[in-house]
């Protein structure tokens, strides 16, 4: 098997033996079902068949919470406990601890997004049938809630990759992802060049054709460029440690 | 191949402004288990991390096994174990999973785990904890765990940084036996700054001290390098012969400077009841006929007397003081050490004196 591999086998089990997968999935849940179902009783008013509303908390949920702290530990935990050292040490390439890191936490993200596939499952199709439920539009919006990971997670690691403390690594994240989301919200009062730009890079202008089943090949390269470009930031960031 | 298993040629690192290392030179051969000594912030873990790739020197090379550190970082790891400071494992995994993820990383498959482990395990001493999350085990067995990821592999070269640090007695006792049983075979860099261990485990011993070589050689040529016997003298201060009165410090002190080849004689911290003395003379005149016959003219009660060959303690700081006056840059005093070694400053000066011979 290769180093990649067992590494991000390594990192995704690591999730399961602390407690952190149990609690970021559990509560996850508990919050999102009380989201969409509870407060204001959004789903239920529209009276429709539609996931819309779950679609519209998930990736707020994902940006704020879930990703920065699935990311937080990858690299910062392991400079401060020295045991990238022993990592490092052992016949891997960078890139090998880079990937192996970013598959394992997204791994546990994409477990999590496939969790929240329980409530359009049990709700449209068994054991409950509220109503003919167009699919068409459900799986387009988890390939791009999917892509969405990808990009947030690496902006994560990255994130991650060039600082110490855990602590740190989690606000930055937060924010950063916070506002990646929100300049689209911001771009929508705007015109011209600026809220073009800002309407461009928002995750959240991006996200939207998917929710509404629309696949849109600039959308899919966006989410990949962002993935890689992070990637090899990280990459580099973790090289950097050898002329420092 | 070679034989010629760790070459470093003329490495220097720097940190800023700091200079870590200064062309440092030194060979190590097959079969040898080479101390690596020196204080806190000598620049040790630097060349640790250098051959095992960790970091890359600012200039010079370095050789493992006859691959490149800078060019060819797989193939050296994977002649290497290496243990850092500290043994840093993951804690919420349990040994077995540990041992289990390095030998997988290193590409080896599970019929060749299961004999590795076994070998590990016994030489180790790790069957007690084999299912034990390591965050519950004592320093002593991180460290054997850590030693034992090492080894899984069953590499020709080990470099250890440190592996008796924070260790109580009886654990430094037990990870220098498995040491010794390791190096049989094998080639071994082992870093330290307690000189007891070196002498009870290697057979050469590299002196660094800020960031420079300033000994290198077997044991017997370092302690050499001073060139001066220590001998210890306890005289009575109550008794002295019935006729004679009791001696005075100074009066000791000056019979004692005044014994030919004799080149330093400094008090020891004396009590109520005896005056202590330490001598130093040169290696190749023995003092203690000298001593004892000066006790018996003047009628004095000699109590003790010793002669160390030169405690390679005395040799280690006799090499390692003063060196901040060396050149080595005007930002070397405001540096701060723990920027390139994190060494936990817990200096054990903890004097072994070997081939002590005690007399009368």
């Amino acid at each position: 098997m290769s180093p990649l591999v067992t590494i991000a086998k390594r990192e995704f089990r690591s999730y399961f033996d602390s407690p952190v997968a149990y609690v970021v999935i559990c509560l996850s849940f508990l919050g999102l079902g009380l989201m969409v179902f509870a407060m204001g009783g959004a789903f239920w008013q529209a009276d429709r068949a539609t996931l819309v509303q779950m679609f519209a908390v998930v990736p707020k949920g994902l940006s704020v919470l879930v990703i920065p702290v699935v990311t937080m530990r990858l690299l910062a935990e392991e400079r401060a406990s020295g045991t990238l050292e022993m990592l490092i040490t052992l016949p891997v390439k960078d890139s090998d601890v880079i990937l192996g890191k970013y598959f394992g936490a997204l791994g546990l993200v994409l477990t999590l997004l496939a969790t929240t596939a329980i409530y359009p499952l049990a709700m449209f199709y068994k054991p409950w049938h509220l109503g003919a439920l167009d699919w068409g539009p459900v799986s387009s919006a988890y390939l791009g809630l999917a892509l969405f990971s990808a990009a947030a997670v690496a902006i994560g690691l990255l994130i991650s990759t060039i600082t110490d403390s855990q602590a740190v690594a989690f606000f930055l994240t937060f924010f950063t992802l916070g506002a990646i989301w929100w300049v689209g919200d911001v771009a929508n009062g705007m015109e011209g060049a600026a809220g073009g730009v800002l309407r461009y890079i928002s995750f959240s202008t991006r996200l939207d054709g998917f929710i509404r089943g629309l696949v849109d090949t600039r959308d899919i390269i966006y989410f990949l460029s962002v993935t890689a470009l992070s990637l090899v930031v990280a990459f580099r960031a973790l090289e950097r440690r050898k002329w420092a | 191949m070679t034989d010629v298993m760790i070459q470093a040629n003329s490495l220097s690192k720097r940190f800023g402004s700091t200079r870590a290392l200064d062309k440092v030179n030194f060979e190590v051969q097959r079969g040898e288990v080479v101390g690596f000594l020196g204080p806190n912030g000598a620049g040790k873990s630097t060349t640790m991390r250098i051959l095992t790739c960790f970091i890359a020197p600012t200039t010079g090379s370095a050789t493992v096994h006859g691959h490149d550190v800078f060019d060819n970082p797989l193939e050296v790891r994977q002649k290497i174990g290496y243990l850092p400071q500290r043994a840093p494992l993951y804690t919420n995994m349990n040994v077995w999973e540990y041992l289990r993820f390095a030998a997988e990383i290193r590409g080896i498959d599970k019929s060749e785990f299961k004999k590795q482990l076994r070998k590990v395990v016994e030489v180790c001493g790790l069957a007690q904890v084999l299912g034990k999350q390591i965050g519950t085990l004592s320093h002593g067995y991180r460290q054997r765990v850590g030693l034992g990821q090492a080894l899984i592999h069953d590499p020709p070269i080990l470099i250890l940084d440190e592996p008796t640090s924070d260790l109580d007695p009886n654990e430094k006792a037990e990870v220098l036996k498995y040491i010794k049983e390791i190096g049989k075979e094998r080639t071994i860099l082992l870093s330290t700054h307690n000189l007891s261990e070196v002498e009870e485990a290697c057979s050469r011993a590299i002196i660094v001290s800020k960031g420079r070589i300033v000994a290198d050689g077997n044991l017997d040529q370092i302690r050499g390098k001073t060139g001066a016997d220590r001998y210890e003298v306890t005289i009575d201060e109550k008794n002295a012969e019935s006729d004679k009165a009791a001696p005075k410090t100074a009066e000791v002190e000056e019979a004692l400077a005044a014994i030919g080849g004799c080149q330093r004689v400094k008090e020891l911290n004396s009590d109520e009841q005896h005056h202590r003395f330490e001598l130093s003379g040169s290696t190749d005149s023995d003092l203690r006929a000298d001593i004892f016959r000066l006790a018996v003219d003047k009628g004095w009660t000699l109590l003790e007397l010793k002669r160390d060959a030169a405690s390679l303690d005395a040799v280690f700081r006799d090499l390692t003081r003063g060196d901040e006056k060396l050149d080595r840059g005007a930002d070397w005093d405001a540096g701060d050490e723990d920027e390139y070694d994190d060494d936990d400053g817990d200096a054990e000066e903890e004097s072994k004196e070997l081939a002590t011979e005690s007399e009368e």
